[in-house]
């Protein structure tokens, strides 16, 4: 998931869980019936943690770009004072395009 | 939300509080139910009635009680535990109560009934105080709910008297 993915999972968690709560209450109370009220907030609970847990395309929709390691390499040498992180440092040697 | 186990673990925190949540008000709107019971006790029979050799009146009845409780009942019911208590003064306890019979009713279609008994439990006396005793007898019961609160209320019947004498 990326970020956005991320953000977008939490809302519907929160939104979805706590609709069907409330529709859950207001149905079992027009019904008479605790144990509906019970039933549909488990399915909900088990729809809401199908769509919002697993890590579904649609939460992917804006990537990252990480740069290429060849290119952070390159950045380093033109400027050596910089820090550099140790995986692009002892990173593959790949012999630079220019 | 980073991984697979945190989004489920939040999932899974929200949706106990919900339900705690759910469950409060649930409770909450048994305050909203005002029932109107009704009952009626008749002693049909003094079976016996005799002074034991511990010294303490002990009396044996029958009684035909009829009640009907149905208006307490809510969504949130699960039974309701209904008993009937003699209640009378003595010189030695200002107030004697004394459970004769109990019962626990399931469903609000079992809440309307009459029955014929002997008492249940034993009606007997902290003395020698029963003969010609006025007495009450007390319906109670309690609605207990499947979460939350529990109501507690009673109907009192007066009028009731035991024989002058044993017998």
């Amino acid at each position: 998931m990326d970020w956005q993915g991320q953000r977008l999972s939490e809302q519907l968690m929160q939104v979805m869980l706590l609709t069907f709560a409330v529709a859950a209450y207001l149905t079992g109370f027009m019904v008479n019936s605790f144990r509906l009220m019970m039933l549909i907030f488990a399915g909900s609970v088990v729809l809401t943690a199908l769509i919002s847990v697993p890590n579904w395309p649609l939460f992917d929709r804006h990537p990252l770009k990480w740069l290429e390691p060849s290119v952070a390499e390159e950045f380093s040498r033109e400027h050596p004072q910089k820090p550099v992180s140790a995986l692009a440092a002892s990173g593959k040697k790949k012999s630079s395009k220019k | 939300m980073h991984s697979f186990g945190y989004r489920l673990n939040a999932l899974l925190t929200l949706g106990v509080t919900t339900l705690a949540l759910m469950c409060a008000m649930a409770s909450f709107s048994d305050n909203f139910n005002h029932p109107s019971p009704s009952a009626n006790v008749q002693v049909m029979n003094v079976n016996w009635f005799q002074k034991q050799s511990s010294g303490n009146d002990e009396v044996s009845l029958t009684l035909k009680i009829s009640a009907d409780l149905q208006s307490t009942f809510t969504w949130n019911t699960k039974q309701v535990f209904a008993f009937l208590a003699a209640e009378y003064e003595t010189p030695g306890n200002s107030l004697n109560q004394i459970s004769l019979w109990d019962s626990i009713i399931p469903s609000k279609e079992r809440a309307k009934f009459t029955i014929h008994t002997k008492n249940k439990y034993r009606l007997i006396d902290q003395g020698s105080n029963l003969r010609g005793k006025e007495f009450n007898l007390t319906l109670h019961w309690h609605v207990m709910p499947k979460t939350g609160k529990m109501f507690a209320d009673k109907i009192v019947m007066t009028g009731y008297r035991l024989p002058v004498d044993y017998r």
